[in-house]
């Protein structure tokens, strides 16, 4: 039995099945793919009902499953996670992630148990979000990262585009609303109080310069002229006068509240500084003010007031104005009012291995991300007091990793596993193993309803929800007995599993956001044995060709064929070598200093010299590689990255092992310049020059070879 | 306004090309190119250099930036951001009469080989989505079916690991090893086996054995496989070496042999594939065949690289606006990474383009159009202060009404006022054209950039001129100073510098580059050096005056170009200014030697202070 989705005219519920003529996304959706899920598309013109419309749905909701798209994840290849990065260098990569790229996307699912259907209500909700510029202030929001093939996986899954830029809900974090209302009523008060006060005082001109002479004096004319103009009520021949006069200053007669005014455009703040003054010491019935217009530029005019009467009520009518700037400001906080409703009254969040979604969440609407995990965690956990990680639940629970067999974690398998009643179309049996979940679609439906698809955040929202409900099932909770279920959060059943996540993949530990701490995880295996940060030694910029084995073969003859326990290439330019023995990293690391400051061909012959080959190999310890992850800056190639800092020194040698094994996991300073502290006082400088010239020559080669494969292809066509 | 009205003329003008027609746009502007006298480009990015962030306000090009340093900032630019629409438009000039082509290409860097990503990420500034969005640009077109492409270096990268075989031109080996020889006649005997066996079993008729068999023996027993319909064999080889004897002993074995050589994953060579053809017309068959699969491969590889390519080897002059910016951006996304000085920079674009004209500077020519900050500003100006009566006739459209997209029409309007210029330039006093001559004399004008920068200050102000009072100064007059308070405005800091020392009584203009560093600029020259050399010693810090921003610190220009070079842009210009002293300092005497060495021109360090 198929039924189709029904759209009434009034509140209507949908069973849910999959609708063969909606799945557009076959190919993509292995399992439970797009269904004819409603999902409520919402962009900027539909916001504001929207969110009244969420207010309420939250309010009633026992859980709200969230999910978000993003521009990208990794801004470099060597950001992405690694077995060997430590906790605090993980949550670096983390912290980059989030400030880099831009949320397109945000899903809101809230889930209401509803007693008299025996089934979950949920309303999945799809908003499309852009840092759109809203107000006349700038912000390191304004700019963000794409990731090539983060661009393209959305665009397999058909993202909107055009929706998201041209429609998308802009947003402010609490920090920049705050800072934005201090800009602009500080702008705003500051020319008022330039022209309203100290009427009487004598105002001198500081005239060091000739030139600036000679614009307040050409000024004066000019605005005594304009003002005539007005007062004869004759301002055609002035216009065309000043035409005439010079091109750039065209004094063109506009109205400002009321009242006759210029537009003082083409000026360099140094001008309108020197226009002020002249304003103030001739004109004292002329105002220069200084306003947001509608499309949030700064405007400066100069407004002509008949008396001191019309004076003061003209300042208060701009003053006005000022409360109109507020409540643009407020306006412009856009999406947070969504982020600040489910921060609002503690509800239980539900997430899919969520952290990175928090770490969004938290950067982009609350303000800039701590320095360290455990500040981060804690203040998510203030802002969230209660968040479910289904990655973490479906990993940890028994019951669940029964039924999963073992399979795929990710979130649309886990979907048509746990929920395949919901996930397909010939699962059909009542059978009461499956929680029941409908969607709701109000009136206004049709047209902002889409038919949810895998990978919109939305649907995933609504997929995070449906597992969650499913697992706790799983788990013993009983819906139909609990109800009301007020108290989700606080069940005995799911307890272990609230507000804990899972930071990545590999690193075997889980998070505890009440604590702030991170603990191993229970059952976790390894492929490798557990890391010692302190055996670890980094070396970049080695010549291009060398491989693994090289590396291997290379320092096994120094230091024995057992002093090597792993090495890990982060990228083609870098690598991470970890010891048997702690002291091998000092060794290694004086060993390569020596060899480099005596150019005998003794030095020449040693084993390592193969490495130092090229004169850039560089080498430090492991909290080097941390303090390079915090830099902001991302280039493509790990050595590049550790040159943009402005590495100078060869070799970084250890003050000491001791330091190494004090150097806690929360500890993240990113001071870059403590790097250059410890130069070597090997001057690399003309050493990079000339690498540069050698990679330039290579460069001018291969294009001489194109060159030569172009002619070849011009002349066969 | 003559300008709006020209954009509802040119709505739809502009060929809209994505992946779905470049290979027939293409074609068309092969054709275009060859019959034209000029190509006008231009392209619309996600961000530039012109207008950077609020996060690090000094990376916009400014006027206190030498070409050099504005060479560096816009190599930063250019790394960071992507080109969303290339516009390119080959016109003919005759007199006021321009016949222009106008082409519209959409871009996006995807991995269309899966080799390698043009570029791995890319910065967007929101302010310029808006405004393309604001355009009604199609940015799901962009993204789903935009034309994707590989600089020359990348394909150049891709080629070693290209996996479709290929011919190789024979070179003979000059010393032969013994090695070698017995590799060679093992080969030898091999082919020539091979080449009995195929011979022999097509002149067999059909006996009690059945085709199929005979086949499969064949390849069992001798290696034969297919190469489409022709009769192939696969010798393995594991270095160049032996890729060259085996081509060399192929060469000699038989002519209706062709060779191919298999790469294998990592670029290195596989196998040589001996193809055996029935005819020498066979064999010239074969060779198209694999001249066609080849140039489809490219097309594929090349992608968007294609049109540069064509507008590269057309060797026409190049009109741009702004050409600085533009072309590090297609140096860096069609050609190679950017080099690291604006003279290799500017050599290497020589290679590839032997004549580019830009429009500021041409516009240099004609006093206060220098001032217009912007194409339209440029243009307005233009037409209210001169009568060019510029007419430019566009292709009949394809499909009438059905495409107002005006996307690309920034290139007709670069056409358009290169016209008028060029008219305005070699008109003779009396107001006439010089007959019968089309191409002006362009060289005295060409491949020098004129960068286009903004103010240091309120990046709010929407200002569409610069300001007139332009002057020289040198940049040894300038001083860049921080370790004050973040949050003191200009004002506030100029009135306490006037307290602190003597030279700061002499006149001097103060900006913020950011919120942590200013620079100064004297007006009187050897006052900054008399600045910079008091602070190093001892005497300026015990100033009891200097307590108040203690730990002001200061540094001349050749410390913030250092900066610019060294790339350490990912900070607060004090911080980077610090990070460069505190190095510098440890070995003076290597960095004074270094300085001497550099090309440095005087003229160079004369900077155009219009506005600070």
């Amino acid at each position: 039995m198929r039924n189709l989705p029904l759209f009434g005219a009034r509140s209507q519920t949908l069973i849910l099945w999959l609708i063969p003529g909606l799945r557009r996304f076959s190919s993509a959706a292995s399992g439970g793919g797009g269904a004819g899920v409603a999902v409520k598309k919402v962009t900027r013109s539909k916001f504001e009902p929207a969110l009244e419309d969420l207010r309420a749905l939250v309010r009633d909701a026992d859980f709200v499953a969230i999910d978000l798209e993003m521009t990208g994840v990794t801004s470099a290849p060597w950001r992405d996670s690694f077995e060997f990065d430590r906790s605090d260098v993980r949550y670096l990569k983390l912290k980059d992630s989030a400030e880099k790229f831009a949320v397109v996307q945000f899903g809101v699912c809230p889930f209401r148990w509803e007693p008299s259907r025996g089934s979950f209500v949920a309303h999945p909700h799809n908003f499309y979000v852009f840092p759109r510029k809203e107000l006349p202030v700038h912000g390191p929001s304004y700019e963000f990262l794409c990731q090539t093939t983060s661009i393209d996986f959305l665009a397999k899954y058909q993202f909107d585009f055009n929706a998201c830029i041209r429609e998308g809900i802009s947003y402010l974090s609490r920090a920049q609303e705050a800072e934005a209302l201090k800009y602009l009523s500080s702008k705003y008060l500051d020319g008022l109080a330039n022209s309203f006060c100290n009427l009487e005082e004598h105002v001198d001109i500081p005239l060091v310069r000739t030139a600036d002479l000679f614009f307040s004096e050409r000024m004066k004319t000019k605005f005594q002229e304009w003002r005539d103009a007005i007062l004869k009520g004759s301002d055609k021949g002035c216009a065309d006068k000043e035409n005439a006069d010079s091109n750039e200053m065209q004094f063109q007669t506009v109205f400002f509240k009321m009242r006759p005014a210029v537009f003082l455009n083409g000026f360099s703040t140094h001008q309108l500084n020197l226009i002020q003054l002249v304003v103030r010491k001739y004109f004292k019935d002329l105002v220069y003010i200084c306003v947001v217009d509608e499309d949030n530029s700064w405007q400066r005019r100069l407004v002509y007031v008949e008396t001191e009467e019309d004076k003061a009520s003209f300042m208060k009518e701009v003053q006005q104005d000022l409360i109109r700037v507020e409540k643009r400001v407020e306006s412009a906080v856009g999406f947070r009012q969504v982020v600040d409703l489910l921060a609002s009254d503690g509800k239980l969040i539900v997430g899919h291995n969520c952290l990175l979604d928090l770490a969004h969440i938290y950067s982009k609407f609350f303000g800039p991300l701590p320095s360290s995990m455990m500040e981060f965690i804690l203040a998510v956990h203030e802002k969230f007091p209660y968040i479910i990680d289904t990655k973490h639940l479906l990993n940890s629970s028994q019951v669940i990793q029964f039924l999963m067999k073992r399979s795929s974690k990710s979130l649309s398998s886990a979907f048509s596993l746990l929920c395949p009643k919901v996930s397909s179309v010939y699962q059909n049996s009542t059978s009461s193993t499956y929680v029941r979940f409908e969607i709701q679609a109000d009136e206004t439906g049709s047209s902002c309803f889409n038919s949810g698809a895998k990978h919109e955040a939305g649907y995933d929202a609504f997929m995070t929800g449906c597992v969650f409900a499913q697992a706790c099932s799983h788990l013993g909770i009983k819906f139909e007995v609990h109800t009301p279920l007020c108290d989700l959060a606080r069940n005995g059943k799911i307890k272990n599993y609230i507000n804990v996540l899972y930071p990545s993949w590999n690193s075997g530990t889980v998070l505890h956001l009440n604590t702030g701490t991170e603990s191993l995880e229970s059952g976790y295996k390894r492929k490798y044995p557990a890391v010692i940060f302190a055996n670890i030694v980094l070396i970049w910029g080695f010549p291009s060709k060398f491989k693994p084995k090289d590396l291997k073969d290379c320092i096994c003859r120094v230091f024995g064929p057992d002093s090597i326990t792993s090495i890990f290439f982060i990228d083609t330019t870098a690598a991470l070598i970890q010891f048997s023995k702690e002291e091998f990293v000092n060794e290694i690391l004086v060993l390569k200093d020596t060899l480099e400051r005596v150019n005998d061909p003794i030095s020449m012959l040693h084993p390592l010299s193969k490495l130092l080959e090229g004169g850039n190999t560089r080498a430090a310890n492991y909290d080097t590689y941390r303090d390079i992850c915090a830099a902001s800056a991302s280039k493509v190639l790990f050595a590049d990255q550790a040159d943009s800092l402005g590495i100078r020194w060869k070799t970084k040698l250890g003050t000491g092992s001791q330091e190494t094994k004090e150097a806690s996991c929360n500890e993240t300073t990113t001071d870059i310049t403590s790097l250059v502290e410890h130069s070597s006082e090997v001057r690399a400088d003309s050493i990079r020059q000339f690498k540069h010239q050698i990679s330039y020559g290579d460069i001018l080669d291969s294009l001489n070879v194109s060159k030569s494969l172009l002619g070849k292809g011009m002349t066969s066509t | 306004m003559a300008a709006s009205s020209g954009k509802q003329r040119w709505a739809g003008a502009v060929k809209q090309v994505t992946k779905s027609n470049f290979a027939a746009a293409l074609q068309q502007l092969r054709t275009d190119v060859d019959s034209a006298d000029f190509v006008a480009i231009s392209c619309r990015k996600t961000g530039d250099s012109v207008a950077s962030s609020r996060r690090h306000p000094w990376h916009r090009v400014l006027p206190i930036d030498t070409p050099e340093v504005a060479y560096l900032k816009a190599r930063l630019s250019a790394e960071s951001y992507e080109i969303l629409q290339f516009a390119v438009c080959p016109f003919r000039l005759r007199g006021y009469k321009v016949l222009a082509y106008p082409y519209n290409f959409h871009l996006f860097p995807r991995d269309e080989i899966n080799l390698v990503v043009p570029s791995y990420s890319f910065s967007c500034q929101t302010s310029f989505l808006t405004s393309m969005a604001q355009e009604g640009f199609d940015f799901n077109a962009c993204i789903y079916d935009g034309i994707s492409y590989l600089s020359r270096v990348q394909e150049s990268m891709v080629k070693e690991r290209n996996l479709i075989p290929q011919i190789q031109p024979v070179s003979s080996c000059s010393s032969l090893s013994v090695a070698d020889s017995i590799f060679m006649s093992r080969i030898r005997s091999r082919v020539v086996h091979w080449w009995n066996v195929c011979k022999e079993s097509s002149n067999t008729i059909d006996g009690w054995f059945s085709r199929d068999l005979i086949k499969s023996l064949q390849k069992l027993i001798s290696g034969t496989e297919l190469y489409g319909s022709r009769p192939s064999m696969s010798i393995s080889v594991c270095s160049d070496r032996q890729v060259q004897l085996a081509l060399q002993t192929v060469s000699h074995i038989h002519d209706d042999i062709v060779p191919l050589v298999v790469p294998d994953k990592s670029g290195g060579p596989k196998a040589v594939r001996i193809v055996l053809t029935n005819s020498e017309a066979d064999k010239n068959l074969l060779m198209t065949e694999i001249q066609n699969i080849e140039n489809e491969q490219n097309l594929r590889v090349r992608g968007f690289r294609e049109v540069i390519d064509v507008i590269s080897s057309s060797n026409k002059p190049v009109i741009g606006y702004n050409c600085l910016h533009d072309f590090t951006f297609i140096h860096s996304k069609f050609i190679a990474p950017l080099p690291p000085t604006l003279f290799e920079f500017m050599c290497s674009l020589r290679l590839v383009f032997t004549n580019i004209l830009d429009i500021n500077h041409l516009s240099k020519e004609i006093g206060p159009l220098r001032k217009a900050k912007n194409l339209p500003a440029a243009l307005s100006f233009l037409k209210g202060q001169f009568f060019v009566p510029i007419d430019i006739e566009l292709p009949p459209k394809a499909e009438e009404n059905s495409n107002k997209a005006i996307h690309g029409n920034n290139v007709l309007q670069i056409t358009y006022l290169f016209a008028a210029l060029s008219a305005l330039l070699k008109r003779n006093p009396d107001g006439q054209l010089p007959q019968g001559q089309n191409i002006m004399p362009i060289e005295d004008y060409s491949n020098i950039f004129y960068p286009l920068c903004t103010s240091l200050q309120e990046p709010d102000d929407e200002l569409n001129y610069l300001v007139e009072h332009a002057k020289k100064s040198s940049t040894d007059n300038l001083v860049f100073l921080w370790g004050f308070s973040h949050l003191i405005s200009s004002k506030e800091l100029k009135r306490e510098l006037q307290q602190i020392h003597e030279v700061f009584t002499e006149d001097f203009e103060l900006q913020l580059m950011d919120k942590t560093c200013a620079a100064v600029v004297f007006s009187r020259s050897g006052l900054a050096e008399a600045l910079l050399k008091e602070m190093e010693s001892a005497k300026f810090c015990s100033d009891a005056l200097s307590m108040k921003t203690s730990g002001l610190r200061a540094a001349g220009y050749d410390a913030y170009r250092k900066v610019c070079m060294s790339g350490l842009w990912e900070a607060d210009l004090a911080d980077s200014l610090e990070n460069i002293m505190s190095g510098s300092t440890n070995s003076l005497s290597a960095s004074s030697e270094k300085d001497s060495s550099e090309v440095y021109r005087r003229s160079e360090s004369t900077i155009d202070l219009s506005d600070l």
